[in-house]
């Protein structure tokens, strides 16, 4: 699986997920369309990324989806077309929440590497071998889960989740503790 | 070789080891909430035929908009109380229920050694119990209720002792925030704080939870503290703990829930608990914080441009605009009474807003005539939500307003767009409303008793 397309850069440490998706919008129990609320309240966030229409790729600097769990932020950013988001580390809720929605999240640590993205106009991650390429060259190699990445490569988070019902029944009879 | 508190009640929970260092982790409780439990409601009912895995482990309840303020949070509130009445599950509707950490453990719904989540990034709060609690995403919310269960690496753990008696000016926030600032923002990603020592154990269970509430503003995934007889006897006859010779058995499982001697760490970090005092935040995350006997440090430039403050300003006397008393770090009953005293035959110099964590509280607080000191105060006094804390509700401020805070994230934009938060402790607030700026009790003039 290849994710390539054209790059959105906003360099800036510990962006929370208040900025990308602003509470007073955890009042819609939907998960379509939230794109039009992306960075609602953070106007250099929001001019960004209507400049950049057609980004598919976002990168940014440390700690990236740090503060609330809401979902809503990767909602938001994968309505608007995001298929990656390349940081130097992850905040766990966000991370996670990146996988839940096939948003591959790409953690690139080594300053040059990382200049070579936030600079670049398209990049192409190549999922499979965890590899991101720029122009054609290889500039970084990153490390996904491997269970998680077998969820993007291959969906199903959920009826993998699924399958696991009667042996966490059966382990639950058995348990030590109520 | 000898476990952590961590380890022992992770392992207690391990179905099956997967790939990746992850393990399927049995899920004891779920915390449904109204802004991220439809989600998952809605996708299992589509895709899973509706068949949720038990529903005797999840209580729900109305937490962040209560009662509903406009026509999508009646839609969401609507939604989680029919699928919680559908589906025969505990619920908390408005009138008797208030924010989710506080309403849970007051119900005795978290206990020692349980694994807990909740689409909530603050569930870490339940940690003070010696429980295994964390905030999750929507999606994985969904796959505990569909599966009792949820996919996690094996965490690493930082253990902090804090050791000797705390200054009487000095609290649980105090001490967060303190921690925090030690570890640094995002300095506990990936891993479980365990809190130890003297001071911890000293410090009462709303305390704790106090503590543990903010151990995700270090990007920890929960804080944890051993249970005592401090933990048993605050869980004793709460509503959903059996009693007698039932409660008594639990109890002795939950005293071994200890840190072995020769447990080790992934690091160790000692903190000198009696050097703890007054903290208050600066910046736009709460690691940007300061004593409050500090001036503004020449820290982050766009903290400082967005807070509109300058390097070396004293942080007391900052003009404020607002105060607010609540959220789930800050609105239990201790909480109120401790800012009641500051209150107590004074005035408000600006709009202030207390709000009591639950309805339980609530009613403490007024059976105590607390209420009557806020009002008298000039304070508004309101029924328990999370209200401004994230910008949604009953408070938020407007652009460029100074607002401090006993909530947990002074985040951009958090408590409304352009706000600007100044994090603190409750009595920080109160003698703050006092005076229309940054200030500590000791800075008021006598009370005034009409």
């Amino acid at each position: 699986m290849i994710v390539s397309g054209s790059v959105v850069a906003l360099r800036q440490e510990n962006l929370d997920t208040d900025q990308m998706y602003p509470g007073k919008y955890l009042s819609l129990i939907t998960r379509k369309d939230l794109g039009r609320l992306l960075f609602e309240a953070f106007p250099k966030g929001r001019e960004l990324f209507e400049s950049h229409r057609d980004a598919s790729i976002f990168v940014t600097g440390e700690n990236v989806g740090c503060g609330s769990s809401r979902e809503h932020a990767v909602w938001a950013l994968n309505d608007w077309g995001i298929r990656a988001v390349i940081a130097p580390s992850f905040a766990r809720i966000f991370h996670e929440n990146c996988y839940s929605n096939g948003v591959v999240p790409v953690v690139v640590t080594d300053k040059a590497a990382l200049d070579e993205c936030f600079s670049a106009k398209t990049l192409e991650i190549d999922v499979d071998n965890e590899v991101v390429r720029k122009d054609g060259r290889e500039i970084a190699r990153f490390t996904l889960d491997p269970l998680r990445k077998d969820f993007i490569l291959h969906g199903g988070f959920l009826e993998y989740m699924a399958t696991k019902v009667d042996q966490v029944r059966a382990w639950r009879e058995k348990a030590p503790v109520a | 070789m000898g476990r952590t508190l961590f380890d022992k009640v992770w392992d207690a929970h391990v179905v099956e080891a997967l790939p990746g260092d992850n393990a399927l982790l049995a899920i004891d409780r779920i915390i449904a909430i109204e802004i991220t439990t439809p989600q998952p409601a809605a996708e299992i009912a589509e895709r899973f035929g509706d068949r949720l895995f038990d529903t005797s482990s999840i209580v729900a309840l109305i937490d962040h908009i209560s009662p509903a303020k406009d026509t999508e949070t009646a839609i969401q509130g609507q939604a989680l109380r029919k699928w919680a009445k559908a589906h025969d599950v505990v619920f908390y509707d408005i009138g008797n229920n208030g924010i989710c950490h506080v309403v849970i453990p007051e119900r005795g719904w978290v206990e020692p050694g349980m694994t807990l989540i909740c689409g909530d990034s603050h569930t870490c709060t339940h940690g003070a119990f010696g429980a295994f609690a964390l905030g999750i995403g929507s999606s994985v919310q969904c796959g505990a209720m569909l599966a009792g269960s949820i996919i996690q690496k094996r965490q690493k753990v930082i253990r902090i002792n804090v050791e000797g008696t705390m200054h009487p000016s000095a609290t649980a926030k105090d001490l967060a925030l303190t921690v925090i600032a030690t570890l640094g923002f995002q300095g506990g990603t990936g891993a479980v704080i365990e809190y130890h020592g003297s001071t911890i154990r000293a410090l009462s269970m709303e305390e704790r939870m106090t503590l543990c509430n903010m151990a995700i503003e270090a990007g920890a995934t929960t804080g944890m503290i051993e249970p005592d007889e401090t933990t048993i006897e605050y869980l004793r006859g709460r509503e959903a703990q059996p009693k007698g010779e039932a409660f008594e058995k639990k109890a002795a499982y939950w005293r071994t829930l200890r840190s072995d001697p020769d447990a080790t760490y992934e690091r160790t970090i000692d903190i000198d608990g009696s050097k703890i005092r007054t903290v208050v935040s600066w910046g736009t995350n709460p690691g940007e914080s300061v004593s409050i006997d500090a001036v503004v440090p020449n820290g982050d430039a766009s903290s400082l441009e967005y807070m509109d403050l300058k390097p070396g300003t004293p942080m007391r006397g900052i003009a404020i605009d607002q105060a607010f008393i609540g959220s789930c770090t800050n609105a239990r009953i201790s909480d109120l009474r401790a800012a009641a005293e500051i209150f107590k035959g004074r005035k408000v110099a600006v709009p202030t807003i207390v709000t009591p964590g639950s309805q339980a509280v609530k009613r403490q607080a007024e059976h105590e005539g607390l209420h009557d000191i806020f009002q008298d105060a000039g304070a508004l006094w309101t029924h328990s939500s999370c209200g401004p804390c994230l910008g949604m509700s009953m408070g938020v401020v407007a652009p460029g307003m100074r607002i401090i805070s006993s909530t947990n994230r002074n985040f951009r934009n958090r408590m409304g767009t352009g706000g600007r938060v100044h994090l603190a402790t409750p009595v920080v607030v109160a003698a703050s409303a006092i005076l229309g700026r940054i200030a500590t009790p000791d800075e008021l003039p006598a009370e005034v008793h009409a």
